[in-house]
């Protein structure tokens, strides 16, 4: 009766994407709003998965494969710039940079 | 064949050769010293005259056939082209300014002998003649308008010639700012012309004027005549003409006397078969004709600049001439336009002998009793003033009779404009009566012994011109209509008024030659016999009306103040409160307006930048969610 | 009945690691749990076929990637509080109006399609297995020139983090 099919695991990507995206909106942390970036790749990564065993296609696989490494690159760049940032004012809240404020 | 195709280029050339000697003596400015650039200019101007009076005999030898060059045509349709025009009526004035011109040249050259801008002089008197040749010789009114602008460019030039003086420099400015408000009206006549006619050429649009309404040709003409009130100084906009006496006397005899300021009567006489259509133009022209010679005779009678009475006696005359023209007597027009050339540019070269001679004196009160050191001069000018009076036989009397005459022979209302033409006619004797009287009469009491007759250069000009204003009236007299000849073709078709018969003729030669000697007598009586002091009129007290009549008669019944007050100070008035409440507060209020809404919109705009990520996180879900949503509602349609 | 255990179970982790990652107040906690997020998606992915996706998540993801968060934990010290007020004007209210918009969108598409899913395209009934022999032979054929772009990309952060985190008069103090 109960057949996993694949709107469950659209509902679980997107579950897991607003989670990431609430955590974007709440914290302060810079750490954590990459972590939350991370959430939501993997919400989009697990989409792409289920959609390729839905059309029953790898290019789907390969779209996560690369979205893998972006996220490696994205989650590098990111650190250092949290480093940076934190060499200057020892604090990793990303509340006190507005520096572009309109 | 020959002969005509040679005419057809032959008649260019007057009208280019002053225009390249302007160009050459331009380059050669530094090159030349006074002697080389007169040798050039003159017979530049010599050959541009011979050249002219060779066309002029061989155009007569084809009974005044008019020729019709084009050097360039621009658009087919409208009908635009660089055109001339070689007939009667562009003969005429042809030979008048290179004529003229080589005169006046000749002047020139010992009158502008010491000054340091010589070169410069004869630059700008060539283009001068080049722009009046390209206005009186043009076939259509485009290249007319041309010519006509060059000339009020050329004419300023050698009004604030001298531009050290702050004067000239004031002249010269006032000159082509009341010309461009003729100007302005002259190019509205052109669109009009353009739109109505489809094309700018004379013949064309002559031809064609009967069949449009008359509304039309009122508008046409009536715009056309603020350009020749504006460059024939006529009554509202003639002040500039006193003052343009600031330039250098020759090229005010010829510039401001001769020929520039007749293209207004030149332009009315070519359109002269559009202009028979229009009653009301008509009466505008000798209305205003007859106010302008009324008033600018009325002002010479107190001038005491020696050259402003002249400038006052050309506006008058230049009245005559649109009298005339207003009186459908085109010919007369014409005529007087030539015998007061020459008797007009004989008085100017007169009076700029005197001031040579009193050494850049120009007040007629320190002159007087000149006639024993300057006989030739004085004589001439005496010429000149009789033949301005309307003495017969002088050139002015015919000219004069046949305007007077003329306007008579209209009957009805001209009656009227007849007598007050009678009047400035006798004004003119009185005051050129005066002139003659006070240079070379009357006694001031100062000592002119240093003072000599003018030179050779000088002498032999005033006596060629003495001799044209002498024997010049008999061209076109009662018994032998000679212009009208000459103007047959340019006036085909067009309603001449002419003279009356037999006795009224007489009587009215009789009453205008009556005006003209008592005029001299009464100056004569006045300003030599001095009536005044040996008879004593204690018993009529006339101090306080001739009192009256000088200040007024000085002062151009206030008119020149009025105008300032009203057009230059009222104006500045206006402008400045123009300035400060259209401009400050209404267009500078609004981009202000403007500038500062923005200002606070984005002030407003901004406090969402905040800078900070977790807002435009915020944002981004936000935009993120409404498009989503946007797009569930939108209605799909499955594939 | 395995299916559901292999869906339920790990989908339960996924969800609970993200909200250790959101609410939780040590870093390193956040890291756990993404950790346990990680993983769980792994076994997902292994349930879904991809198995060699599933082993490059746990190597790179959950263990590279991890570790370097870890790393930039320890760097910055896992001690400093992190202030639980809401500082920005304003944020707390546009937060809650997106969460309300957002179930509003998931209510209303949930009513409207009568809380079924519909797909526009029917599921195949064959399985792809993603093996690596599968994987490469696809990524080195049709998508070789994303991989190269990729791959210069991955340079170019390498370099970036390098000079972003190198720090010269650390340097000289330390010569």
């Amino acid at each position: 009766m109960f057949e996993v099919t694949t709107d469950w695991y659209l509902t679980l990507s997107a579950i897991l994407f607003s989670i990431g995206f609430f955590g974007m909106m709440i914290r302060k942390n810079a750490l954590i709003m990459f972590m939350c970036i991370e959430l939501m790749l993997n919400a989009v990564n697990l989409t792409f998965i289920s959609a390729s065993k839905h059309f029953g296609q790898i290019d789907g696989q390969i779209a996560v494969f690369f979205v893998l490494v972006v996220a490696a690159a994205e989650v590098v760049v990111g650190l250092a710039i949290i480093v940076s940032i934190f060499r200057k004012q020892s604090s990793a809240s990303v509340d006190v940079l507005n520096v572009s404020r309109g | 064949m020959c002969l005509e195709v040679n005419l057809e280029l032959l008649f260019l050339l007057p009208i280019f050769l002053p225009l390249l000697t302007a160009i050459f003596l331009f380059f050669n400015k530094n090159l030349f010293n006074e002697l080389i650039t007169n040798f050039f200019t003159l017979n530049s101007a010599l050959l541009s005259f011979a050249i002219s009076f060779y066309v002029f005999v061989m155009l007569a030898l084809d009974k005044f056939q008019p020729i019709n060059y084009s050097i360039f045509q621009w658009t087919n349709t409208p009908d635009i082209k660089i055109g001339f025009t070689l007939d009667g009526l562009s003969g005429i004035m042809l030979l008048l300014v290179t004529g003229l011109s080589f005169i006046i040249q000749l002047f020139s050259t010992s009158y502008m002998e010491t000054d340091e801008k010589h070169n410069n002089y004869f630059v700008y008197f060539n283009f001068f003649v080049f722009s009046m040749l390209l206005l009186v010789m043009s076939s259509n009114f485009l290249v007319m308008f041309f010519g006509w602008e060059l000339v009020g460019l050329s004419s300023y030039l050698l009004i604030s010639f001298w531009s050290k003086k702050p004067a000239a420099a004031k002249a010269g400015n006032k000159a082509f700012i009341l010309n461009r408000v003729g100007d302005f009206g002259f190019l509205i006549g052109l669109m009009i012309i353009l739109n109505t006619f489809n094309t700018f050429d004379f013949y064309t649009v002559l031809k064609s004027a009967s069949d449009v309404p008359e509304n039309t040709i009122t508008l046409i003409t009536l715009f056309l005549l603020l350009g020749a009130f504006g460059k024939s100084a006529q009554f509202p906009l003639f002040s500039w003409l006193p003052d343009a006496m600031e330039g250098p006397t020759p090229a005010s005899a010829l510039i401001h006397a001769a020929t520039m300021v007749t293209a207004g009567v030149f332009m009315l006489v070519r359109i002269s078969p559009i202009l028979q259509h229009s009653k009301i133009a008509g009466m505008v022209i000798i209305s205003f004709g007859l106010l302008t010679a009324l008033l600018a005779a009325f002002s010479a009678i107190n001038q005491y600049d020696i050259k402003k009475v002249l400038a006052y006696s050309t506006i008058s005359q230049l009245g005559f001439m649109f009298i005339a023209i207003g009186a459908g007597a085109y010919v007369a027009a014409i005529f007087h336009l030539v015998t007061h050339a020459f008797f007009k540019a004989l008085l100017f070269l007169g009076a700029g002998a005197v001031i040579h001679s009193m050494h850049h004196e120009q007040d007629i009160r320190k002159m007087g009793a000149l006639r024993k050191q300057m006989p030739v001069t004085a004589s001439m000018m005496g010429i000149g003033t009789l033949a301005i009076s309307g003495i017969p036989p002088l050139a002015g009397f015919w000219s004069k009779d046949e305007i007077l005459a003329s306007v008579f022979a209209n009957g009805g209302i001209y009656y009227i404009f007849w007598a007050l033409g009678l009047g400035a006619a006798f004004l003119t004797a009185f005051y050129m009566g005066r002139h003659w009287l006070l240079i070379f009469e009357k006694d001031n009491g100062f000592d002119h012994s240093n003072v000599n007759e003018a030179p050779k250069t000088m002498t032999r000009p005033l006596i060629i011109l003495g001799l044209f204003s002498i024997f010049m009236g008999f061209i076109n007299t009662p018994f032998f209509h000679g212009v009208e000849k000459v103007l047959h073709y340019s006036l085909e078709g067009v309603e001449i008024t002419h003279l009356p018969e037999g006795i009224t003729l007489i009587v009215l030669a009789v009453l205008s030659i009556g005006a003209g000697f008592t005029g001299l007598l009464i100056a004569y009586l006045i300003f030599s016999f001095e009536i005044f002091k040996r008879f004593n009129f204690k018993r009529i007290n006339l101090d306080y009306p001739i009192n009256l009549v000088k200040d007024l008669s000085f002062n151009v019944l206030y008119l020149n103040k009025f105008g300032n007050s009203i057009f230059v100070t009222g104006m500045k008035n206006f402008t400045r409160k123009v300035a400060v409440i259209v401009d400050g507060l209404i267009i500078d209020g609004s981009v202000n307006f403007v500038s500062t809404a923005f200002g606070k919109t984005s002030r407003v705009a901004s406090a969402t930048q905040t800078g900070l990520v977790r807002s435009y996180v915020v944002y981004f879900g936000l935009f993120l969610l409404l498009l989503i949503g946007l797009f569930i509602i939108t209605p799909m349609v499955p594939q | 009945m395995v299916d559901l255990i292999l869906f339920f179970i790990p989908s339960a982790l996924i969800i609970i690691g993200a909200l250790i990652v959101v609410f939780a107040k040590n870093p390193v906690h956040n890291a756990m749990g993404l950790v346990m997020t990680l993983v769980s998606i792994a076994i997902i992915y292994i349930t879904l076929n991809a198995t060699f996706v599933a082993m490059v998540q746990m190597l790179v993801y959950a263990g590279a990637v991890m570790t370097l968060f870890l790393f930039v934990i320890m760097m910055i010290g896992v001690d400093k509080k992190e202030q639980s007020s809401e500082s920005i004007k304003g944020q707390t209210f546009l937060v809650s109006g997106v969460f309300l918009i957002l179930i509003s969108i998931l209510g209303y598409v949930a009513i409207s399609s009568e809380f079924k899913w519909d797909l526009w395209f029917e599921a195949v009934e064959f399985a792809v297995e993603g093996t690596p022999q599968l994987i490469a032979g696809t990524l080195f054929t049709a998508w070789i020139f994303p991989f190269e772009i990729i791959s210069i990309l991955l340079i170019v952060a390498t370099a970036a983090a390098i000079a972003l985190a190198y720090d010269s008069k650390r340097k000289k103090n330390d010569v």
